[in-house]
């Protein structure tokens, strides 16, 4: 529970730091929903504080244990459907679990497979936009932020990818094979997440069924008792076939980025500025 | 098809067919709805012209209940989100297994926008230069690109779902509809409707690659239709061969080219301008649009209720005629134009000597029918 509360702390710490900026920016629509999800995380700091307190008993025994992903938040009671924590430190879990770009769907889904709460994908596009507007007016204020993938052509946002900003800009950076290959790498770290716990809830095991169904030679004959072990070993196979050509083409894309674009845009994306129509810029 | 664009006055005419209204654009419906009812002078003229027929319907007593439900569209954009997730897996695991695809294909490029700016004409370029293969990247599966047609002299912009490269250099079209396939079975309407679209695509992306220099050949005539399977939302893929609507479908478009003949018997005033005030409500008197329109010939046929705005002007004003029944009623009564006709000779009028063979086999049905009813042939 102490992360929770901690991570409350901090929520409610940048909640009101966005008042202060809707305020200030003379925009009374948006400063008034921040009034009220900060009352909301102060009244659940209260509640969380409350139950620390009256449970003596430890927390329940660690399930996930996570080394390298900080995934350390345990898996949420199955009759707590919404998460105490704020959308971007959800989005913030999923997508370190998966370590790829990925869209607000499949973080949904993979919060709700081994974090035991979703929220509906809608939120997270105001959310793109709150990081950017923090960002642009205090940068690298935060530890992280949740930010775009770029397209390798024109490091425009990637349409509806979220990633997270201390990635390698390697990995955040997506080529015509990046979507398999994230694809991939994605079935991988969700097939590693699944063996790490016992007993994995259904969700999980339906989330990687459906990884398996688009993998040829995950599914292993039988489709409802897919092994974890099986579809890494067939992601694998199907990965080494396109990791080099991807990681190339990504290196390049990511040299061109670091070179050509400013902080924020390197975040969030360069933006095409209708200027003619004659064409698109050099696709290099 | 570019050889003989319409010339000048013909551009001039058309405009003032439309009027003062912006000519409404043609898309992969309106164009497969072209090729429904290919001897439509009406529907042709109106359209080659831009008219907004439902406009110009409503304003004439005639409002049809046209476009697509609001509820269709949102299933038809969940069920295409659900195929195209995370770098269209489950459209790849499909295409594999359907287009044998090697597994080193699996390129995927976005085209819903060009670094962001949804501008068509940007889009277009864009599709362009990668169809062609003006960069190097390895590609596969284009995700919405912007195609172009010439429709009786201007470009209209078409967006199919999907369009596949193989390795061995052929393109496949693949749509992607909500419409269930049950048991390998479909709704043949809608599949039909689905295959003039596709057929739309392959013409306009057989006319990119061409003026590329390159071989339209390339375009393959088998395209691809994803849908749900049986109840659920599991995808299935089936090939669609649209030969046929090809055929169709470019007589028409030949025929929309030729538009200067089917111009030259109407005055040269005849305008549908719907002489609108400033806030767009049309001033023009009812009968006087409703004349306009009488000038222009309409080939009205009962399939015209899922394709044509106009379908109820139209079949208001064929009412009585034979045609309105249908393609095989009128094949059946040859030669006689006006059911009331039909009828007159069932009851016993003397025929004229064209219509003699005819009058038989009507005397003889209604015969038939006293028998079977016992009542007199009213």
């Amino acid at each position: 529970m102490a992360e929770t509360i901690e991570a409350l702390e901090r929520r409610i710490d940048e909640l009101r730091v966005a008042v202060r900026e809707a305020v200030l920016s003379g925009d009374p629509a948006l400063a008034k929903t921040r009034r009220a999800e900060l009352k909301r995380a102060e009244q659940a700091w209260e509640d969380a504080l409350a139950v620390a307190t009256v449970s003596a008993v430890p927390a329940p025994a660690e399930t996930v244990s996570g080394q390298a992903v900080p995934e350390a938040s345990p898996v949420a009671g199955p009759g707590e459907p919404g998460s105490l924590l704020p959308l971007r430190e959800q989005v913030y879990e999923a997508l370190s679990l998966l370590q790829v770009p990925a869209a607000p769907k499949l973080i949904a889904t993979v919060h709700e497979a081994f974090f035991g709460s979703t929220f509906p994908t809608t939120r997270v596009t105001s959310l793109k936009r709150d990081e950017e507007r923090s960002f642009r007016t205090a940068p690298f204020a935060r530890p992280y932020y949740i930010c775009a993938a770029l397209s390798a052509d024109y490091l425009s946002p990637s349409r509806g990818l979220l990633a997270v900003s201390t990635w390698p800009m390697e990995r955040r950076v997506i080529g015509s094979l990046s979507p398999r290959v994230d694809f991939l790498t994605a079935a991988i770290r969700v097939a590693d997440a699944i063996e790490r716990i016992p007993t994995p809830p259904v969700t999980a095991r339906r989330l990687l069924q459906r990884f398996a169904a688009s993998i040829p030679g995950a599914s292993g004959g039988a489709r409802d008792q897919v092994k974890p072990d099986v579809v890494r070993q067939a992601a694998d196979a199907e990965l080494s076939v396109h990791a080099d050509a991807d990681s190339r083409m990504r290196r390049e894309a990511a040299d061109r980025a670091r070179r050509q674009l400013a902080n924020a845009e390197q975040l969030f994306g360069a933006k095409l500025q209708p200027v003619s129509d004659e064409a698109g810029p050099n696709a290099g | 098809m570019n050889s003989d664009q319409p010339p000048g006055p013909v551009e001039a005419r058309l405009d003032r067919l439309r009027g003062r209204a912006l000519p409404v654009n043609h898309n992969a419906r309106t164009i497969s709805a072209l090729a429904a009812n290919p001897g439509c002078p009406r529907r042709a003229l109106m359209d080659a012209a831009g008219v907004d027929k439902q406009k110009i319907a409503a304003h004439i007593g005639y409002p049809a209940p046209f476009g697509q439900s609001r509820f269709a569209i949102g299933r038809g954009n969940a069920f295409e989100a659900r195929v195209k997730e995370n770098g269209a897996a489950q459209l790849l695991a499909l295409l594999r297994e359907h287009l044998d695809l090697d597994v080193t294909e699996v390129g995927y490029t976005d085209f819903n926008d060009v670094a962001g700016n949804p501008s068509r004409e940007l889009r277009h370029v864009r599709t362009r230069q990668a169809l062609t293969g003006q960069d190097f990247a390895p590609r596969t599966l284009f995700d919405h690109p912007l195609l172009r047609l010439r429709v009786g002299g201007r470009h209209a912009y078409l967006e199919p779902d999907l369009i596949a490269l193989r390795l061995d250099g052929s393109f496949h079209v693949i749509e992607i509809k909500s419409f269930p396939v049950i048991d390998g079975q479909a709704d043949a309407g809608k599949v039909a409707a689905a295959a003039i679209q596709s057929a739309v695509y392959v013409r306009a992306l057989r006319d990119l690659i061409a003026e590329a220099g390159g071989d339209p050949g390339r375009v393959s005539h088998e395209t691809i239709l994803i849908a749900p399977r049986d109840f659920a939302s599991q995808p299935v893929a089936v090939s669609v061969d649209v030969r046929k609507q090809l055929g169709v479908l470019d007589r028409q478009l030949v025929r929309m080219t030729k538009i200067a003949d089917l111009l030259e018997p109407c005055p040269a005033t005849l305008t549908f301008d719907l002489d609108p005030d400033r806030d767009g409500t049309p001033r023009r008197p009812r009968e006087e649009l409703a004349a306009a329109l009488a000038l222009v010939p309409a080939s009205y046929a009962p399939e015209c209720l899922t394709t044509c705005e106009l379908c109820f002007a139209c079949r208001a004003e064929a009412a009585g005629s034979t045609g309105a029944l249908g393609k095989s009623v009128r094949e059946d009564l040859g030669g006689i134009e006006y059911t009331a006709q039909a009828l007159a000779l069932a009851r016993g009028q003397l025929p004229s000597a064209e219509q003699a063979e005819i009058a038989v086999l009507l005397l003889r049905a209604a015969q038939l029918r006293e028998q079977l009813l016992g009542e007199v042939f009213p």
